[in-house]
């Protein structure tokens, strides 16, 4: 087994060490919820793991976990129930995972969403973490495998992605413990609305589609005016989604 | 028992064998034979002849009784008798031997029309039956899906405006985007144009295209154009045509003005220590598939190189945003790249 | 007044899809990727470039290449597998010994002391105890040994690697490449092979691989073929030859499982399966040294005892069966006895016999209890000596005393062919179908899958038996 290093953050002032507890599959009475998405291959059940002190097992595989587990932890006496996503590369297709990685995030209304990427391939690993952050606005990434990323010489600039993506960044490694204790400061921060999170929207949309998804947009907020994710509803309208259509006509948006 | 023998026994099981086969073989079989009987009903036939009708019509070709019977697959007098009762119900009439559709007529062919084109759009995009087999399939299904459903299937669908050969699919309300472009071997030698349109009947010429791999969407440019072939360079490959062959892919222009991407050619003609970027997906590749490869960032400007080659020929594996992701050579070869 | 502003609203949106065309989708995916690289070329600076990472380059050029990628896959697969059949055979007698030889004949003497009447004993006991401890004893030294192996190269990364080198050979079926990977897994267990089918994220080819899976020899087969094989095959050739003519034939079982699974495969891809959606893609995720111990502990709780509890589940009730079946009389003969007269001309024409039709149809729940439950049917229906009673499964140390009880109940050469070509070939035990039944959600799938084989079975071996009887 590997030696426990000690985080930065395990001494200093902000984090309460003692203040956590891991609940493993114990998630009654929770005061928040947490989601925890990401691609396939991430390190995503790793930090699941790390998080709740299961020891859930996925292979090296993409797509491996496919039923949605659930842990808990304690911290400073609030307690988080922990949903494991599927492992996707998108929510805009329609194979089962998405569907019920996206649904969750959008109709379970999660108190903060997790988003796990691996540092070596952020490119690709942005293009699910920048549609998460169209439906909420709750959202922390975690920066996972970062021991590897040093390894091979990949180097991130944690503070202005943060500035780009609007949301708090939290650089770890999972495997070895390193970076869980901010993890879940930021987690709480964000469940408590310390941290308020002014996410990036997409931008480089051409034209005409621009043009279209404003004007449906101006439509779905004068119908629902206190909706976080009139855009993103205003993407699935025109993709013609089915079940968004429902949700709306069955008001599940409110 | 007792008069148990291998052989016996062995010929009782082939006798059995063969008259499964007799009965249930893939569409000559004849189950299927008897269910198709039943189901050619007079139905059948009016909506056949009105098709038929506005296919000639909108081809500006004019059609009698004799065309009619030759073209359609049913018994004449049925069609004969068809024909009486839809001029009696003022779907048709003829104007010197000349069969012309009625404004109602035309619109319950377009509504046949929308629904063939609906079913072959759902078939491309939302199963996994193969091109070959769009067209007859289709074909069976126009004249079982009711108005309402053909609506709710556009709507699952996403209202699309084409079908997969490119045919505009009319709306609840009849409108249709229209298709440019004109047949390849009108097109001068060294024009340059984009596939907008593919036919899909005959059958025998539709599959010559489909062997070709030659794909809805690819721009071309005319090398060669007589009447013996016609030669045409598309994504990196030559392409030989017969005129009658050719004439079954509809070519939109391209104006000058357009900036022309030079060498285009399909990713899986890469070689190893090359490296490219995308230009886009080929509209062959559809539905599920295609937003797959989307999502793995098989994306325009993406680049691309090849990761590892498979020691059997195929999959290869493509390094793509820092991932190596394996694709079948069908697939890579409706990637289209600009080689670095 | 407000369900119409929402018509209204999705009214619009069909409009304005109209307008913008079919392209959404790829312009959605092509802004969002655009956004990404904006994004990264701010706050990302790497020194090889986009080039993969060298030493899992390294590895992958190896593991691929066209001289070393064949035999390192077989080399890996084969000790996996090798190691695995070997492997178990000392823990399992000790737990036979354990299970069968010492707690059996303690539970019965205690209940014996406690004056339990013999009828409830007898189903408590022998019924549900003995098929029990015979699932455990016969199952779970082999899957302890194959799960925490098969996942560690799971973690490691290579299996992906697999599935791209027999990619095209599974293409050529209508199949994908990763379904080498859950045929694997099925030699270990087909329920985990079952299972393992979620890595195929194309729907045509999972339901391949969930329906073919069966064709993979599980280990609760592999004991059956190695017994009758060394009872029988071996016995046809001289001495010096008999252990390497039974590891032959039994080799041949497997391939010949392999063979029926492409051609299946192929099959189905090619009908009832042709409108299922077909996609393809494979990542080749980085390697990642497994984590060894944390790995064992996993693969243990999640697959093995998972699927151990599951099989124990269904082999209590299937205990009951066989022993009530060979104990309730209907008129002056048991049910069993009944059911086998009835079978045996059916038997017959299969080459086999009423016995072994009727371990099979009682042994559903588990192959691992085949051999016993025909080792005690023959014992009952012949009236030869030997054998613990009516109900009461059991195994001989023996090879010889076993063969000796097999061919007087009329077992010939053909009959264990036959029986090796069964066993391979016939329904997926109930644990495998009902993990069908969970994995697909469906009750034509799930019937397919059980129903599919054992008519191919019936085939195979009624052939083989006809010309076997013109031949010889």
């Amino acid at each position: 087994m590997e030696t426990k290093v000690k985080s930065a953050c395990d001494t200093c002032a902000l984090y309460n060490k003692d203040g956590l507890k891991r609940l493993g599959i114990h998630t009654d009475n929770f005061d928040f919820i947490v989601a925890l998405a990401g691609n396939p291959n991430t390190g995503k059940s790793t930090v699941f793991n790390a998080l709740t002190g299961l020891k859930q097992h996925t292979g090296n595989w993409p797509g491996k976990t496919v039923t949605r587990a659930e842990g808990g932890f304690e911290y400073n006496t609030e307690k988080y129930k922990l949903v494991d996503l599927p492992g996707t590369y998108s929510l805009l297709s329609t194979s089962e995972d998405e569907e019920a990685a996206r649904d969750f995030i959008l109709f379970g209304k999660p108190d903060v969403t997790v988003i796990v990427a691996d540092a070596n391939r952020l490119e690709r690993n942005l293009n699910l973490v920048l549609q998460i952050l169209e439906i909420t606005d709750k959202a922390v990434l975690c920066l996972n495998l970062m021991d590897e990323a040093k390894r091979n010489k990949v180097d991130i600039d944690v503070r202005t992605l943060s500035r780009d993506l609007g949301i708090p960044v939290v650089p770890t490694s999972a495997r070895f413990n390193r970076g869980i204790p901010e993890l879940i400061q930021t987690i709480s921060e964000i469940a408590s609305g310390k941290i308020v999170c002014k996410p990036h929207r997409i931008k480089n949309v051409p034209k005409n589609i621009e043009h279209a998804v404003k004007t449906l947009t101006v439509q779905i907020e004068k119908e629902f005016p206190n909706i976080p994710n009139s855009r993103w509803i205003a993407f699935r309208l025109l993709e013609g989604d089915k079940q968004i259509i429902n949700a709306l006509k069955t008001g599940e948006f409110l | 028992m007792e008069n148990y023998s291998p052989l016996l026994a062995l010929s009782i099981f082939f006798i059995v064998v063969a008259l499964l086969y007799v009965l249930f073989r893939p569409t000559k079989g004849w189950f299927w034979i008897i269910r198709k009987a039943f189901e050619s009903s007079e139905k059948v036939i009016i909506e056949d002849v009105l098709k038929q009708l506005y296919h000639f019509e909108t081809s500006n070709n004019r059609v009698d009784m004799k065309t009619l019977v030759q073209i359609l697959d049913f018994k004449n007098t049925d069609i004969v008798e068809a024909v009486k009762k839809m001029t009696i119900n003022d779907l048709i009439y003829s104007e010197s031997d000349v069969l012309k559709l009625t404004e109602e007529g035309r619109d319950y062919a377009l509504r046949i029309v929308r629904v063939h084109r609906l079913w072959e759009r759902y078939l491309a995009d939302k199963t996994g039956i193969h091109k070959k087999e769009w067209h007859d399939r289709a074909e069976s299904m126009e004249h079982r899906l009711s108005h309402d459903e053909a609506d709710e299937l556009a709507a699952h669908l996403g209202h699309p405006k084409f079908d997969p050969h490119g045919d505009p699919i009319p709306t609840k309300t009849g409108k249709m985007a229209s298709v440019h472009g004109v047949e390849l071997p009108l097109l001068p030698v060294g024009s340059v144009g984009k596939i907008t349109h593919i036919e899909d009947e005959p059958e025998v010429i539709y599959k010559q295209i489909l062997a070709e791999h030659i794909y809805m969407g690819s721009l071309l440019k005319v090398i060669e154009n007589n009447s013996t072939r016609i030669v045409f360079e598309s994504e990196g490959e030559e392409f030989k045509l017969a005129p009658i062959v050719a004439a079954n892919l509809t070519v939109a222009l391209i104006e000058k003005e357009v900036v022309i991407e030079d060498n285009i050619a399909r990713l899986s003609s890469l070689k190893e220590d090359e490296t490219a970027k995308i230009i886009g997906i080929s509209k062959e590749n559809r539905g599920e598939s295609r937003r797959r490869l989307l999502d793995l960032g098989f994306v325009k400007g993406s680049n691309v190189s090849i990761d590892l080659l498979n020691p059997l020929g195929d999959p290869n594996a493509y390094l793509i945003k820092g991932t190596s992701i394996a694709l079948r050579k069908d697939q890579a070869s409706k990637i289209l790249i600009k080689k670095d | 007044m407000k369900d119409n502003n929402i018509d209204n609203i999705i009214e619009l949106s069909n409009e304005l899809r109209w307008q913008i065309g079919d392209e959404f989708h790829d312009n959605l995916t092509e802004s969002i990727y655009a956004d990404a690289a904006d994004i990264v070329k701010d706050s990302v600076t790497t020194q090889d470039g986009e080039k993969r990472f060298r030493l899992d380059s390294k590895i992958d050029k190896i593991v691929t290449s066209k001289i070393w990628g064949f035999p390192i896959m077989f080399l890996i697969l084969g000790t996996v597998l090798w190691l695995t059949i070997v492997g178990a055979n000392y823990p399992s007698s000790l737990l036979a010994s354990l299970l069968l030889d010492t707690v059996h004949p303690l539970l019965q003497s205690g209940a014996n002391s406690v004056n339990m009447p013999w009828w409830l004993a007898g189903f408590l006991i022998d019924g549900v105890y003995l098929a029990v401890a015979w699932v455990i004893a016969v199952m779970l030294p082999p899957m302890a040994i194959f799960f925490p192996m098969f996942t560690l190269l799971e973690d490691f990364g290579y299996l992906p690697r697999v599935a791209f080198n027999l990619d095209s050979l599974f293409n050529k079926s209508g199949a994908h490449g990763k379904q080498a990977l859950t045929m694997s897994m099925g030699f270990g267990c087909n329920a985990a092979g079952v299972v393992a089918t979620r890595i195929i994220d194309s729907p045509r080819e999972r339901l391949i691989a969930i329906i073919t899976n069966n064709f993979s020899l599980c280990n609760g087969r592999w004991p059956t073929q190695i017994l009758i094989a060394t009872i029988f095959i071996g016995a046809v050739v001289p001495e010096s030859l008999s252990s390497l003519a039974s590891l032959l034939a039994v080799i041949s079982v497997a391939v010949l499982g392999m063979a029926f699974m492409f051609g299946v495969s192929w099959a189905l891809s090619k009908t009832v399966l042709k409108g299922e959606v077909s996609t393809f893609n494979l990542e080749l995720p980085p390697y990642r040294p497994p984590r060894f111990w944390k790995t064992i502990y996993t693969s243990l709780i999640d697959r093995t005892l998972i699927v151990l509890w599951r099989a124990i589940v269904f082999a209590a009730p299937a205990g009951a069966v066989i022993w009530l079946i060979s104990n309730v009389h209907v008129g002056d003969e048991t049910i069993a006895a009944f059911l086998i007269n009835g079978m045996d001309g059916f038997g017959f024409l299969l080459g086999l016999n009423g016995v072994i039709l009727l371990a099979y149809i009682v042994a559903i729940p588990a192959n691992e209890i085949v051999i016993p439950t025909i080792l005690m049917l023959t014992v009952m229906v012949t009236g030869i000596g030997g054998g613990a009673g009516a109900g009461v499964m059991f195994e001989l140390d023996s090879i010889n005393a076993t063969g000796d009880i097999l061919r007087a109940g009329g077992w010939t050469l053909l009959t264990a062919v036959n029986l090796m070509l069964f066993s391979l070939l016939h329904n997926p035990c109930s644990t495998t179908i009902y993990t069908i039944y969970k994995e697909t959600n469906s009750v034509k799938w799930t019937v397919v899958a059980s129903i599919m084989p054992v008519i191919l079975g019936f085939v195979v071996t009624f052939l083989v038996a006809q010309v076997w009887r013109l031949l010889f």
